[in-house]
């Protein structure tokens, strides 16, 4: 157990039925990071992190949280220090926006001065008087990331925190999430569908698939596997492959395509003047980015659609 | 063939699919019933009047205090379907005249009524027969049912006024509740049939089958009572607008 | 306490009062009605009157009655889907008790209402004596515990099921057997049937003179423990009601 992980799972499983949708995850959490928890909608972001927020209970394994095993016991001390915005946002549609956030103001027993903080921070202080029912969709949204920050926690876990928002609001709401953690100190646990999403606002990323856990490693890393290819197209392709094969190449074919690893240019200049020298015409030489999209979509199975 | 009325009906039928809503109108008079009919073998010696005392012990509380309630009940069910999940967006824009989206609606509560009344007059009948009552079934009674429920639309009338403009469940409920003990004292006072809540209870001759009731200015008020609320309910329809979200 | 607090912030312009007190003026509409009649022809009955008739109208309204209030202080968490929040900032059995003290302030109030009402009332028609103050404390005190079991009742059912009309139907369905209870004269079998195994006063009807005479009920050893049901109503209720309530996932 790493003390600078905030969060950690173990072996985390929740079964529904005989269903599995979540299996045996190990989340690492690192103090500090932007940890994006990406899978395409129905893979059990949802219910990790209702498991790790104590709302739903799990089938079996364990979670730590700031270092310490929660149980039945410790567990609302231990989420005091934790906001949350799991799916859509809580509120009384009745009550004025910055009623709401003083009930939770009073339940999490810190200063009245935080609420017309957070109301800035999510730009709601214009909207403060104004009952919530008649918020749009995206300043519910907001509301409800701003009652996740009143007391600024050291852990803040949202579930898909841009649902609802016109394309501005997510830019928005991006740029908010970076910033909480060099301004605020805080460590934030974010899930989405959208790798474009996670790229832009995580550093930390953990990718699960039908409830397992497939790839978890920091963003960096992922960047590194998204290799560079080469892509030949020439009338004979039969021959082209032979003449790499003995090389000791390793090939691959796609449509009418020879792909093979990233070469040094001498290589691929000379394999021009050989291709050219068996009389093999030489149509297309393309350099091919495996993206990570790509990488995401290996990762999840392609016959998931996102 | 296909109205924009049939495809309201039609979209409330689906709406109502897997909710057991009807259960309540089955348990209410089968409660009522019993109690009733316990109650008149407990006291042959003071009832009399064999089918016309049985129907006193039927109906005296059902009537007054809880179809009233119970009709309301489905009334807040029927636009709580509306009133969560942001279905008013997809409801006041379905491209359907207001006026069928509501007939729809009050049609549904029709229904019930009669259902829920056919029910009464079966367990009555039922339960007649159980306590072997030998004199013929009362031809009276078909007269009862019909101005019932004539008398439970008036009601449903009113209460889905109510529920679509109060967004609470509960509080038309109250309301309900409210109006048919005021009903009990304003029949009381001779003047039920100009009150919503109570010409149910003198359309079902509800504790008293012998009294007479002017058919005529119970249908004509009804009427006026029904288009009134319907009218109200259009109109609050139209001017409606829903808060964003 | 601070649990508590925030519920009466999230009720602020429900006035969730309102519902309840029009139907309580109902209620005391009724009695006065009733009452008017009774002390006509016999003024010396008054005092007893009121004592039973208050049981008998809580039978009919305050199943409904409570299943508004705890529909309307539960429908509020279920519109806005907010216990999915607040269960992370209390456990779930202190957001429980909250909504459960919320709901005994409320019943606390309506009882102290309706006795000081029949007292109110007592003395503005003069009726003849003094009442019987023994009496009229031990009635508030039972019936507020009657109306408090029925409210958890209705507070375990609105908060488990969305769907609201499945508690509303219930607590119709329940005054009606309270009333069914009463003629059965098997009131502790069922929780609604607790207004009248404690009714303190009797009435005696004479078929042939048609006097009406109210007297102090000899509670036997059966019927006590018909009152002592009412408690153990309330413990079943708030154990099972408590447990549900924190094993429900949101």
């Amino acid at each position: 157990m790493s003390a600078q992980n905030l969060v950690e799972t173990h072996n985390l499983t929740k079964q529904y039925g005989k269903v599995r949708c979540v299996n045996a995850v190990n989340l690492q959490v690192p103090a500090g990071a932007i940890y994006g928890f990406l899978g395409p909608n129905g893979a059990g972001k949802s219910t990790t992190l209702k498991m790790i927020l104590g709302l739903a209970r799990p089938t079996a394994g364990n979670i730590t949280l700031f270092g310490t095993p929660v149980h039945e016991k410790n567990r609302i001390r231990l989420l005091s220090q934790t906001g949350s915005l799991i799916e859509s946002p809580s509120y009384y549609g009745h009550l004025t926006g910055e009623e709401n956030l003083r009930i939770i103001q009073t339940l999490k027993g810190c200063s009245v001065k935080d609420i017309d903080k957070v109301l800035k921070i999510v730009r709601l202080d214009g909207a403060r008087q104004k009952l919530v029912n008649h918020y749009s969709l995206g300043m519910k949204q907001r509301l409800g990331l701003a009652a996740a920050l009143l007391g600024f926690p050291r852990l803040l876990i949202l579930d898909e925190p841009t649902n609802g928002l016109d394309p501005a609001g997510i830019q928005e709401m991006r740029e908010l999430i970076r910033s909480l953690p060099g301004t605020y100190g805080m460590t934030i646990l974010v899930s989405s569908h959208l790798l474009s999403e996670i790229d832009q606002m995580a550093d930390h990323l953990g990718i699960i698939r039908k409830g397992e856990l497939v790839y978890q490693n920091t963003l960096e890393s992922l960047h590194s596997h998204a290799v560079s290819r080469i892509a030949l197209r020439v009338s004979h392709t039969d021959m082209a492959m032979d003449m790499l094969r003995q090389d000791g190449i390793k090939i691959s074919s796609e449509d009418d395509y020879l792909l093979f690893p990233m070469m040094e240019d001498s290589y691929v200049a000379n394999l021009c003047r050989r291709l050219i020298a068996q009389n093999i015409s030489l149509y297309r030489i393309e350099k091919r980015e495996k993206s990570l999209e790509d990488i995401f979509l290996s990762l999840t199975g392609k016959e998931t659609s996102l | 063939m296909n109205t924009s009325y049939q495809k309201a009906l039609k979209a409330e039928r689906l709406k109502l699919k897997r909710s057991p809503v009807w259960l309540a109108f089955f348990a209410l008079p089968v409660i009522s019933a019993f109690f009733g009919t316990m109650n008149y073998r407990m006291n042959l010696a003071v009832l009399q009047s064999e089918w016309y005392s049985l129907w006193s012990q039927h109906s005296l509380f059902l009537c007054y205090f809880f179809m009233p309630a119970l009709l309301g009940t489905y009334c807040s069910y029927l636009w709580r379907l509306e009133h969560t999940h942001h279905n008013w967006n997809s409801f006041l824009t379905a491209p359907i005249p207001l006026l069928s989206l509501y007939l729809g609606k009050l049609t549904q509560a029709i229904w019930m009524a009669v259902l829920g009344n056919l029910w009464i007059f079966l367990l009555f009948y039922v339960c007649g027969k159980f306590v072997d009552i030998q004199s013929p079934f009362p031809s009276a009674a078909a007269e009862w049912f019909l101005c019932g429920v004539i008398g439970a639309v008036v009601i449903c009338s009113v209460q889905l006024l109510l529920s679509l403009i109060i967004r609470s469940f509960a509080v038309p409920i109250g309301i309900a509740l409210l109006g048919g003990i005021l009903g009990l004292m304003i029949t009381n006072k001779d003047h039920g049939l100009d009150y919503p809540y109570s010409i149910y209870c003198l359309g079902m001759r509800a504790n008293n089958p012998d009294m007479t009731v002017d058919v005529l200015t119970l249908v004509i008020n009804s009427l006026g009572y029904i288009i009134i609320f319907a009218a109200l309910s259009v109109l609050y329809l139209h001017r409606k607008e829903i808060s964003a979200g | 306490m601070i649990t508590l607090k925030t519920e009466f912030q999230k009720i602020k312009r429900r006035k969730i009062g309102l519902t309840i007190f029009a139907l309580l003026g109902m209620q005391f509409a009724w009695i006065l009605w009733t009452a008017k009649s009774a002390n006509e022809k016999d003024p010396t009955q008054g005092w007893l009157n009121l004592l039973h008739t208050l049981p008998l109208l809580n039978v009919i309204m305050m199943p409904t009655i409570m299943a508004v209030l705890a529909s309307r202080l539960s429908d509020l968490e279920h519109k806005g889907n907010t216990y999915k929040l607040l269960r992370t900032l209390r456990r779930p059995g202190i957001l429980f008790n909250a909504k459960v003290l919320c709901g005994l302030l409320y019943t606390g109030i309506i009882s102290v209402i309706q006795v000081s009402f029949l007292l109110a009332l007592g003395y503005s028609q003069h009726y003849a004596g003094a009442p019987d103050m023994y009496y009229y404390m031990l009635t508030f005190i039972l019936e507020f515990a009657c109306c408090f079991s029925l409210y958890l009742l209705q507070l375990n059912l609105s908060l488990l099921f969305f769907n609201q009309m499945i508690p509303l139907v219930v607590g119709l369905c329940g005054s009606l057997l309270g009333l069914v209870l009463m003629y059965i004269k098997m009131y502790s079998f069922l929780p609604w049937g607790g207004f009248l195994s404690c009714a303190l006063v009797g009435m005696d009807w004479n078929v042939e003179t048609r006097v009406v005479t109210y007297f102090y009920r000899e509670h036997s050893t059966v019927e006590l423990c018909a009152v002592g049901m009412v408690f153990i109503w309330i413990v079943i209720f708030y154990v099972t009601g408590r447990i549900a309530f924190t094993r429900k996932e949101v």
